[in-house]
């Protein structure tokens, strides 16, 4: 499937794993502390000292980018980990028992996606306060009932076909069957939802954060940095631009891969 | 309008019935979770015992909390939405006077959102696939679709308000004067909520409509000699229409939680302002209220949106 996948697609690859080698590597690149404050250096162009400029503060914006890309980056990532792990088990748990608990929890899960998950969100961190793992975890479950549906679909779309069945004929497990059988044949799909819900847990933590509903300092977080940005945007667009245009940069080559990655597998089925 | 089809609507609109009620004890159970109690929290540290257990009366802290939830919804169904602890006053002419203004806000995104959207697919599908005009689109689309409201909202801003001086930074609707000053301050977030929902629409108009189009009812239009336009309007459009509005009904879904965000980078005073200025002041009657109105606008959002597919569907319409 690799050799199919459209240039696009690698295009969007190759700049995720570059913004995960910045991440790593920020303590190392970062010319200054993200927190470090340059008493007097207020909205600095940029300069030699300053690539991107400095902010409100007087902090460096090429270093509180770098470190938001971790934050976005770690706390995106885990959650849309924790979102395609428990709905993808659940959905491929559901397309193989079919019957009444599949028809229960689907009901169930109708009613959960009645919720605004903004509003939910809004609702859980500003009550219990914002820390990074309870913002991970908010917004992983959010994401769980629209990860079922498709895996289920995705399970049950190759759960008739005949080597699921001779497997259940040979007696295997059914962890057996799910490892052997259909894990290889609903991987394509999988991938794409850790790719597209990455993408939507990178602006929904980075709208959280710009709502002032983000990780609590000292961690930058591009939603926070721009929010904070925005109201002296006369000064400097500085402190703004760069953290926005990473943003989207980062969402747009997700949406690139995922694309590339779907059309890849829509040829194969053909 | 058949049997089976009335059915359908009916247990769909029983399940709406249902997920509202467990929105409402979802929205109350979050909000016990806040840490601390009321009484304390509003009359600070330094509070008298005989002060904070007034409160705690009035309040009916006493109670358990379901006799609280079962007291709050009572007071609902009868249009009490209970008293701000910020403001002091009655919580529902707050809540219906944004709402009001979340409404109109709404209301204009999508009235703009639908023929732009849709035109604009099909102006691509009526190019070359993968041509320039064609690719183009699609580029223009995926930036759209990348980028968060709060990121477009703000580039908005800083160019054609801040920059350019054509519009006003902020939309201060309840302090404009005048239908021509309102429709000014309500271009910038309408215009910004269009961004982010127009790719989505566009891209599955432009898809499906590229799918009739290879199909042989239409390939045989265009060998019989009939106009390209007509070809495309009359025979290929009204079956790549479903794709289109589901995507319009998932955006008009998403327009609830993306409101919240752009209504805070305009200043905006509707309902989604509302609740989070509301959270940030623990004001718990008043997200509530606020939580409750959202939530079920949104549920009657995708009841409205699930009944049109029904209703679109002619396997469900001839049985």
């Amino acid at each position: 499937m690799a050799r199919r996948l459209p240039r696009t697609a690698w295009f969007g690859a190759a700049v995720v794993v570059a913004y995960a080698v910045l991440s790593v590597a920020a303590p190392w690149l970062a010319p200054h502390a993200p927190d470090e404050v340059f008493v007097g250096g207020t909205f600095e162009p940029p300069s030699a000292e300053f690539w991107l400029g400095t902010d409100n503060l007087g902090r460096d914006v090429l270093s509180r980018v770098l470190y938001g890309g971790r934050t976005v980056l770690l706390l995106a990532g885990s959650a849309s980990a924790i979102s395609v792990a428990v709905g993808g088990m659940l959905g491929m748990f559901l397309g193989l028992r079919r019957g009444v608990v599949d028809l229960a929890v689907m009901r169930l899960l109708d009613v959960a996606m009645s919720v605004p998950p903004i509003i939910f969100a809004l609702l859980l961190i500003g009550a219990l306060g914002p820390s990074a793992p309870l913002i991970v975890l908010v917004v992983g479950l959010l994401f769980v009932p629209n990860v079922t549906r498709v895996m289920r679909a995705a399970t049950l779309s190759v759960a008739g076909e005949d080597f699921i069945q001779a497997a259940r004929a040979r007696g295997e497990s059914r962890a057996a069957i799910v490892l052997r059988e259909l894990l290889p044949n609903v991987a394509g799909a999988l991938i794409t939802e850790v790719s597209i819900r990455t993408g939507f847990a990178a602006i929904f933590i980075s709208g959280l954060g710009f709502l002032g509903f983000g990780p609590p300092p000292p961690a930058p977080d591009w939603g926070i940095m721009i929010n904070e940005g925005r109201s002296t945007i006369d000064a400097s667009v500085w402190p703004v631009v760069p953290p926005a245009v990473c943003l989207a940069l980062l969402v747009m080559s997700l949406n690139l891969f995922t694309d590339g990655v779907g059309r890849a597998i829509d040829r194969t089925a053909r | 309008m058949t049997r089976a089809l009335l059915r359908l609507i009916g247990a769909r609109l029983l399940l709406s019935g249902l997920s509202l009620l467990a929105v409402s004890a979802i929205v109350f159970a979050v909000m016990e979770a806040l840490p601390g109690d009321t009484a304390q929290r509003l009359l600070g540290r330094d509070a008298t015992v005989q002060a904070l257990a007034v409160l705690r009366a009035q309040l009916h802290l006493e109670q358990p909390a379901w006799a609280r939830y079962g007291d709050w919804l009572g007071g609902v169904l009868h249009g009490d939405f209970g008293t701000s602890l910020v403001a002091r006053r009655p919580v529902l002419p707050y809540i219906a006077g944004h709402f009001g203004y979340s409404l109109l806000l709404g209301g204009l995104a999508l009235a703009l959102h639908i023929p732009l959207s849709v035109s604009l697919g099909l102006f691509g599908a009526a190019t070359r696939r993968d041509g320039p005009i064609d690719a183009t689109i699609s580029a223009v689309a995926l930036l759209g679709m990348s980028a968060p409201e709060f990121v477009i909202g703000i580039f908005l801003v800083s160019i054609l308000a801040t920059t350019l001086g054509w519009f006003p930074p902020l939309a201060l609707i309840d302090q404009a004067h005048g239908p021509l000053e309102v429709a000014r301050t309500l271009l910038l977030p309408v215009l910004t909520l269009n961004f982010a929902m127009t790719a989505y629409v566009l891209r599955q108009t432009r898809n499906a409509m590229f799918d009739v189009l290879r199909s042989d009812y239409v390939r045989l239009a265009v060998l019989r000699g009939l106009p390209p336009r007509h070809v495309l309007l009359r025979h290929a459009l009204p079956n790549a229409l479903a794709p289109a509005i589901n995507a319009i009904a998932l955006n008009a879904g998403w327009l609830v939680g993306g409101i919240v965000v752009v209504e805070v980078v305009f200043n905006y005073p509707g309902l989604g302002r509302l609740l989070v200025e509301s959270i940030s002041f623990h004001d718990v009657p008043m997200v509530l209220g606020a939580a409750l109105v959202l939530s079920a606008t949104y549920i009657a959002i995708n009841l409205a949106a699930d009944v049109a597919t029904m209703l679109l569907t002619p396997k469900l319409l001839v049985r």
